[in-house]
């Protein structure tokens, strides 16, 4: 079995109009064995920027670290907030770092360009490669099916409201077909005036 | 002379709480070409006598104007080869900030990594301090605005409206208070940069003789001799 | 006649007789689906020593990935007490970490008064559960009485026996009421076959164990025992992966087997969440 896939999650982004969504699951397992329900793997990195990581759950937290350590002595060196272009290509740096000894984790990259409001969604492999595409973005032991859902659900130019129940449905489908995720989710949709988070009521085995 | 005994170690300071060997740098650069800086309200303009010492010297081969980035430039006062050193150091910082963010270096975070480099020569053992400073200009694309800073060899800085360095520095500065106005444009500013290089240039000044370098929202460029010499037409 | 010898005519196809025509199809057909005659009759597997070979070629599969990687995952249960036999199963059917179904029948139905539940290989359990329904029935027509479930449960293990070291993966139960009373047996893959009152097969088994050693008694009223069986299969259904889907909750009694609910799990957690508030 994959290490990648040791604790299960997964994690899904999607562009809408003048809109991003991020979407997780809650799931964080050894394997086979459910420990925990309320496991978030989205977070919040800035007022319009949220970070997604899934994989090893003891790589999760430790980028998770090292990334706020890199972005505040950023911001405090230059007085300005990150943008989520900036802080995918400084995560793609981190990564790439270590090449041969890599984080088990897959990020995923959701915001507002905090001065143009302009979204953005990025992913990477374990060691940095950068894709932002312009429709949506996955993640995690169920990313096949997560493809096959956005791929068939997802239209450009979705309404905040349209956009959760996109990317809700693709969620929700894709990881009822996977063992390792699921057992709840949280959307978060974020707007140029607003963010707002919604846990799903999902199946639980 | 007592300050003497304090002058062989640059780390050890004097007891009035000098660094001498800052001073001694400082009158290099005191010593050195004059240079001036000017801010215009859609630019910078930064300009320096260039003028070879024999009649000899194949001219327009060594410049004084260096470009460190796309958007960044920089001139000096002091020595030649201490300045190439830290444009080759400038370069390599603005190279090593877009590979990491996948944009333009700030002006302010180039001057400010420069400014490091300098000050680590006032407190490492076996070096001295660089016998130069610095006129650092470029575009802000996140202020959408020019800036223009001074680096010395203390690691000090400072961001000027306009400056003059080098020889005849003060008369220089004066006449830059004189001449300033928030709302000069980039062609006003060549042309007021030229004349104070000119109020204590010696000899007849011809486009060879001075190197002028321009910033603006589209980059840094070095002015080739022919538009300096339609600049130095309106003098 | 000689004539035809001579000209080797004799050897086509259509001078050949209708019953000796017949006799070659049905020799290819033996060959090539030996089982529909005789089930106990699988193909070997195509090289020497298969009791060998085949864990070899298993274990060289885990490396390069090229392995039978076939449907698993369960929970089932099933206990005695003084209403009869209570199973209850889990309906999901993995394979590795992807679900193949959330409406798999685990629990398969061999005659009006025996149940057999599978774990472990899908395909395993559902073929030998075929093959056993078809003793079972033989069995009664040849002895004018239903077969008891040790008898049952033996025939399986002869089975087992017969495949030992082949790699065949099976974890079930087999339960049913006969003229001794309730039955109740374990059988597996390894040809091991138990009688006992308690117990729980499969990747979820020790969730399920937990719930189900807290709440058994012999003297359970029959609501009580269909909740227990539920609650234990959801319970194993939440913390196992590869369990989920539908709680199916089964009774045997003298009058044979009942299905008493087919519940979602979804619907049960919420409900359990709700009732603990």
């Amino acid at each position: 079995m994959s290490i990648l896939a040791y604790n299960g999650g997964c994690v899904v982004a999607m562009r809408g109009k003048d809109c991003v969504a991020i979407a997780t699951d809650h799931r964080f397992g050894v394997q086979a064995q459910t420990i925990d329900t309320d496991f978030e793997k989205v977070h919040q990195v800035a007022p319009k920027m949220f970070l997604g990581l899934v994989g090893l759950q003891t790589d999760i937290l430790t980028v998770r670290e090292r990334l706020a350590f890199r972005k505040k002595l950023y911001e405090i060196r230059e007085n300005r907030e990150m943008t989520p272009k900036v802080f995918s290509s400084m995560l793609s740096n981190f990564l790439y770092e270590r090449r041969f000894g890599p984080y088990f984790i897959e990020p995923v990259i959701a915001g507002l360009d905090p001065k143009t409001s302009e979204p953005f969604i990025c992913n990477m492999d374990l060691i940095g490669c950068p894709n932002v595409p312009d429709d949506f973005v996955v993640a995690g032991t169920c990313g096949e099916q997560l493809y096959g859902m956005c791929e068939t659900l997802w239209k450009p130019d979705l309404e905040p409201d349209q956009l959760f129940e996109v990317i809700s449905q693709s969620m929700i489908n894709a990881f009822d077909r996977d063992a390792i995720s699921g057992w709840g989710a949280s959307v978060y949709i974020i707007e140029k005036d607003k963010i707002t988070v919604k846990k799903l009521k999902t199946r639980m085995d | 002379m007592a300050t003497e005994r304090y002058s062989f170690s640059l780390t050890t300071f004097s007891p009035s709480g000098k660094l001498v060997q800052i001073e001694y740098a400082l009158a290099a650069v005191a010593a050195g070409a004059s240079s001036v800086g000017i801010l215009a309200s859609n630019g910078v303009v930064i300009a320096t006598e260039n003028k070879p010492k024999s009649t000899l010297y194949e001219e327009g081969t060594i410049h004084r104007v260096e470009m460190v980035a796309e958007h960044i430039g920089m001139v000096y006062s002091g020595m030649g080869p201490d300045y190439r050193l830290l444009v080759r150091n400038a370069r390599k910082l603005a190279q090593n900030y877009f590979l990491t963010y996948k944009e333009p270096i700030p002006v302010v975070q180039l001057v400010q990594r420069v400014a490091n480099l300098m000050q680590e020569y006032t407190q490492s053992g076996g070096v001295r301090p660089f016998g130069v400073s610095l006129l650092i200009c470029g575009w802000d694309h996140q202020e959408e605005r020019p800036y223009l800073f001074q680096c010395d060899p203390s690691g000090s800085y400072f961001a000027w409206k306009a400056t003059a360095m080098g020889k005849n520095a003060v008369n220089g500065k004066t006449f830059l208070e004189k001449r300033y106005s928030d709302d000069l444009e980039l062609d006003d500013a060549i042309y007021n940069a030229i004349k104070t290089l000119k109020e204590s240039f010696e000899g007849k000044m011809t486009a060879n003789h001075i190197e002028v370098g321009i910033c603006d929202k589209t980059g840094f460029k070095r002015l080739d001799t022919a538009t300096i010499n339609d600049h130095l037409a309106n003098i | 006649m000689a004539l035809q010898e001579i000209c080797g005519l004799s050897d086509a196809p259509y001078m050949k007789s209708r019953t000796h025509f017949l006799k070659s199809t049905e020799e290819e057909m033996k060959n090539s689906t030996s089982n529909i005659e005789n089930c106990y009759s699988l193909s070997a597997p195509p090289f020497e020593n298969p009791m060998q070979n085949l864990n070899a070629i298993q274990q060289h599969g885990e490396k390069s990935g090229i392995k039978i990687d076939f449907d698993h995952g369960t929970t089932t249960l099933g206990f005695k007490y003084q209403g009869g036999v209570l199973l209850a199963v889990d309906s999901r059917a993995t394979g590795g970490q992807f679900i193949g179904s959330q409406s798999m029948k685990k629990i398969v139905e061999i005659n009006d008064y025996m149940l057999g539940t599978l774990a472990g290989g899908a395909a395993d359990c559902v073929y030998w559960d075929r093959v056993l329904t078809q003793e079972c029935r033989l069995h009664e027509l040849r002895n004018k009485e239903r077969i008891s479930v040790a008898a049952a449960s033996k025939i399986m293990a002869n089975i087992a026996h017969e495949f030992k070291g082949m790699g065949l993966s099976m974890g079930m139960m087999l339960a049913g009421y006969d003229k001794r009373g309730p039955g109740l047996y374990y059988v597996d893959n390894d040809a091991q076959r138990t009688p006992g009152n308690v117990f729980s097969v499969g990747s979820g088994s020790i969730y399920a164990f937990g719930v189900l050693d807290s709440g058994y008694r012999w003297d359970l009223t029959d609501e009580e025992a269909q909740e227990l069986g539920r609650r234990a299969i959801y319970h194993a259904t939440f913390r196992d992966a590869y369990s989920g889907g539908i709680v199916r909750v089964y009774q045997v009694t003298k009058d044979g087997w009942i299905n008493i609910s087919n519940t979602d799990c979804m619907e049960l957690h919420y409900k359990y969440a709700e009732e603990k508030k």
